[in-house]
């Protein structure tokens, strides 16, 4: 399977994917105005590597500024977890923010209130 | 020389209290631009982080919702105009302001909407948030800029305002504030 490595830009977020360990990062800001033309690849990486139950898939996030039309592409994502959590496969989310920027906290935890799998909500003290 | 009167503008901005404004055809990329100018001065004046992703967050859905507007009506490049300004008020409080041409049943259907919006208390607009998200996407896409404009209304802290007005040749101009 292929994996993903997608660079940041100033509207989009640094993206990187690996099938072997289940491991899907992203990170920065994320207001594309095509977000669906922009997270078809991940989503295509989600489902691909949800199809099969022995591959697990553990979601690591630095994500800040969200426009609306990306927070309904995270939302796909997350429904996709959330079924695929149901079938048994061991899924898991990290979501990391700026202990500055409660705006973060908020988005993450109106996230994390539709999903029953591991959804842990982490402050990092800036540099 | 003094065609364009720039220290009248310039006079005019800084009593207005105006840090940034555009007006005329705008691109992804300008937006883009923009909203990093305006994000480096907030940063330079110290804003609290939650403030700038607010502020940022409602230019952006303001300025997007406008150029998706403008390609669902497969507005010409005069249509696709938009008039964005960003400015202080006494308080020190950030405005947000944009506006565009659009249909006038458009323009009496979101100054309807921004009212409903403008009744509805935190819980009440997560709550209708959270509905629109899970809206089918062609039904929110047909009713147009329906999360944008509630993601707007809960990250201003005051009601949104907006405004129609008569723009001539039987186009209205809809307008849009919100306060953080």
């Amino acid at each position: 399977m292929n994996d993903l490595a997608v660079e940041k830009t100033q509207s989009t977020p640094a993206i990187t994917a690996d099938s072997a360990s289940g491991l899907l990062k992203m990170e920065g800001d994320s207001y594309p105005e095509n977000s669906f033309e922009f997270f078809g690849p991940v989503m295509e990486w989600v489902r691909e590597q949800l199809s099969d139950k022995a591959c697990p898939l553990h979601l690591e996030l630095r994500l800040i500024y969200l426009n609306t039309s990306s927070v309904r592409a995270m939302l796909d994502i997350f429904d996709m977890l959330e079924a695929a959590h149901g079938r048994g496969v061991d899924v898991a989310v990290v979501w990391y923010y700026d202990a500055r920027n409660q705006r973060v906290a908020d988005l993450a935890e109106e996230f994390k209130e539709d999903c029953t799998f591991a959804f842990e909500i982490t402050a990092e003290e800036p540099d | 020389m003094n065609q364009f009167d720039l220290y009248g503008l310039r006079k005019h901005f800084q009593n207005q209290r105006i840090l940034l404004c555009f007006n005329g055809p705008i691109s992804r990329s300008l937006i883009e631009e923009l909203g990093n100018a305006l994000k480096k001065y907030m940063e330079a004046e110290c804003l609290q982080a939650d403030a700038i992703t607010d502020v940022f967050g409602i230019y952006i859905e303001m300025t997007q919702n406008i150029r998706h507007y403008a390609a669902r009506h497969d507005y010409g490049e005069h249509e696709a105009e938009a008039t964005v300004v960003i400015g202080t008020d006494e308080r020190g409080r950030y405005l947000v302001e944009a506006g565009n041409r659009v249909e006038r049943a458009d323009g009496e259907r979101l100054l309807a909407r921004v009212r409903d919006l403008a009744g509805m208390d935190a819980a009440e607009l997560k709550a209708v948030y959270k509905q629109q998200l899970r809206a089918p996407r062609d039904e929110a896409g047909a009713s147009g800029s329906g999360l944008g404009l509630i993601d707007m209304a809960r990250r201003s802290s005051a009601p949104l305002e907006a405004d129609l007005r008569d723009a001539g040749a039987g186009g209205t101009f809809f307008s849009l504030r919100a306060m953080v």
